[in-house]
């Protein structure tokens, strides 16, 4: 077997169709992006001056502010529900799961609705959280309700309970590949220095999975985001969050405005994983062992 | 005298840090270890010896309260602790990697069993510099176990495992993981530490120049059974069973059948031939009872005279080298090896290839009284 050299021309062919296919998705449209949010005047071309007016219209709407601020809002409670939830999933299927054939099984279970689309998966939930759906049939069936509880659908609980279900394991697997990283020599040495089992969690397990933590959250706030289809389905029309803008900008053929919410979207996800990076060297993962 | 005024009974037995009480352990149909017995007396260095599956380190982690055995008991320092959890338990534990906290200070590391005990931070500074200074590991305080080195590592282990000061330290393969060339240097100072300290020292190993160059008692574990204990002389010179002989380096063994009895001789008809073993104390073995014997390569003579009973006649197949030693590998008529020791530097009188008459006394014989291997 032979080996490239990271610096021979050879290396830099084999990175061509790859680099070339990321210029192409990427680089190039995010490039355009940028350039028709700066379009001035009143004409739709790339004839137009450039300037920062679309910035200065998009803050100087209150409502547009308030809608940014409600994101990162509901981002952030997302990113605490799903971690902590998220973290205890890891947590059971790593530590308390004894067989592995169990664990693989449950693991598979969590990870099989992901080869479904995210759009499909949202709607799954709709015959769940209707008025006429499945939690309030149960909930009925049981006694706890009387009549159907609507708040269910189309409200910010549904799309709350639709992004938990559905981004869970992303928090979830960073976590259980970091868990199952640490020896268990590590906790049994704890554990003779007199630590309690739950001192062994605070100051030995948690601080070593502590990266797969912070590459879920960012996982999460990725995809909560972007995250326009599950807004739309389960909230209707009732509820947006700054990504349903950039759609709604898009289907009023408004692209500068469009342009301008997507880049600030952009730099908004930039920021958040410029700040999780800044928690946890990625790039060193599992080297110290 | 004081000891006059104690009570008898705290005469009678001299106080034990360590008993275990026939713990037994299973793992499904596997029996890892099978009523393992023994008495630690204070500050006794034991040495746990076997090969890798024999339950010696079930056994230690059983002490450690890591595995909670089936049945028996575990007493540490007089309390019954069988059911105790590992951090209500007077020990420390060193583990074959280290099992250093990665995401700790070399100082962080070491202060950590006093963190827990809750004792105040000034105290626990000012103990973790001394302790760092006394196991010449300042100079590490602020790295991390990752950037260490293999002898490094060992330190750092052995120093946060010391600073609680236990009743027992537990110490599993503790130089395996090191280069040979350390070995023995960090070998003899932890003897010397363990005799400053008078803290016990149960030791798991399956290297048996470790045990018997360490061990006050060395306790020789096969098939999760005790085989044997005694101090390393007892062990080397007088085997209790054909395991114990054949696993311990120099001896040869034979097995065979009574087929005379006198009250000072046994004769044994073996596959290599008719020899003649001192007869043991009552229960003796009868005419027709399977035993084992075994002598060690040292006794051997290549001129046997009236005085050396036992004789086979063998062909040299190898002669080795041990610096003061020169070994000589035989094969007997029934296949099996035979080794033959000759100290000093005079001149070889065996090469490869002759055949000799082999002998040696009677006395030298160690028959094996433990149940056979």
């Amino acid at each position: 077997m032979s080996t490239i050299r990271v610096r021979s021309p050879a290396s830099y062919w084999l990175a061509v169709p790859a680099a070339a296919w990321m210029l192409g998705v990427v680089v190039v449209p995010i490039v355009l992006l940028v350039w028709v949010s700066l379009w001035g005047g009143r004409t739709f071309s790339p004839a137009s001056p450039l300037t920062f007016d679309n910035y200065a219209r998009f803050f100087a709407n209150q409502t547009y502010i308030k809608l940014a601020g409600t994101t990162v809002m509901h981002t952030v409670m997302l990113m605490a529900v799903t971690g902590v939830l998220g973290y205890c999933i890891a947590y059971c299927l790593v530590m308390k799961v004894r067989s592995p054939g169990w664990r693989l099984a449950l693991f598979l279970a969590f990870i099989i609705p992901f080869w479904t689309s995210t759009l499909i998966r949202a709607i799954a939930w709709v015959p769940f959280l209707g008025v006429n759906g499945v939690i309030n049939q149960l909930l009925m069936s049981i006694g706890a309700t009387r009549s159907p509880i609507e708040a269910f659908l189309y409200s910010k609980t549904g799309i709350t309970m639709a992004q938990v279900s559905l981004y869970t394991m992303m928090a979830a697997g960073p976590v259980v590949y970091m868990l199952s990283s640490i020896a268990p020599q590590l906790r049994e040495a704890a554990m003779t220095l007199k630590a309690t089992p739950l001192t062994v969690f605070w100051r030995i397990v948690f601080p070593l999975t502590l990266p797969g933590v912070v590459i879920g959250q960012v996982l999460v706030f990725l995809n909560v985001m972007s995250d326009f289809a599950t807004v739309a389905t389960i909230g209707g029309n009732k509820h947006a969050l700054l990504s349903n803008l950039v759609l709604l900008f898009y289907e009023s053929s408004q692209i500068r405005a469009a342009s301008v919410v997507a880049v600030l979207l952009m730099i908004c996800m930039l920021v958040g994983v410029i700040i999780a990076l800044r928690v946890v060297d990625v790039r060193r993962l599992g080297v110290e062992r | 005298m004081d000891s006059l005024a104690a009570p008898l009974e705290v005469m009678a037995r001299p106080q034990l840090d360590l008993e275990l009480r026939g713990i037994r352990k299973r793992y499904g149909d596997f029996t890892a270890v099978d009523g393992v017995s023994l008495q630690v007396e204070k500050g006794q260095f034991v040495c746990l010896l076997g090969p890798s599956g024999c339950g010696k380190t079930t056994t230690l982690r059983c002490v450690a309260g890591l595995e909670e055995p089936d049945d028996g008991g575990i007493l540490i320092g007089g309390n019954e602790v069988t059911k105790d959890p590992p951090w209500q338990r007077d020990i420390a534990m060193m583990f074959q990697d280290f099992a250093l906290f990665p995401h700790m200070t070399v100082a962080k590391q070491v202060g950590f069993g006093l963190e827990m005990l809750k004792k105040p931070k000034v105290g626990i500074a000012k103990r973790v510099e001394e302790v760092l200074k006394a196991f010449e590991i300042s100079a590490l305080a602020d790295r991390k176990p990752g950037s260490l080195s293999g002898g490094q590592r060992q330190r750092v282990a052995l120093a946060r495992a010391m600073i609680t000061e236990p009743r027992i330290l537990l110490l599993d393969e503790p130089v395996g993981a090191l280069d040979y060339s350390l070995r023995e240097t960090v070998m003899l100072e932890l003897k010397l530490l363990q005799q400053r300290t008078g803290i016990s020292f149960i030791w798991v190993t399956h290297d048996q120049n470790e045990a018997f160059s360490l061990g006050d008692l060395v306790v020789v574990m096969n098939h999760a059974k005790i085989e044997q204990q005694g101090t390393a002389e007892e062990i080397l010179r007088r085997p209790a069973t054909a395991f114990v002989a054949s696993f311990v380096q120099g001896n040869n063994v034979f097995r065979g059948r009574v087929t005379g009895t006198s009250p000072d001789v046994l004769q044994v008809e073996t596959s290599a031939g008719r020899f003649y073993v001192p007869r043991p104390p009552d229960p003796a073995p009868m005419l027709g009872d399977a035993v084992s014997f075994s002598v060690r390569a040292e006794q051997i003579t290549d001129a046997p005279s009236q005085r050396q009973a036992n004789r086979l006649t063998a062909r040299c197949t190898a002669v080795e080298y041990f610096g003061a030693v020169r070994r000589h590998i035989f094969e007997r008529c029934d296949g099996e090896v035979l080794k033959y020791d000759q100290f000093g530097a005079h001149a070889a009188r065996i090469v490869s290839g002759q055949t000799v008459q082999l002998g040696w006394q009677v006395e030298e014989t160690v028959l094996h009284t433990g149940a056979p291997g």
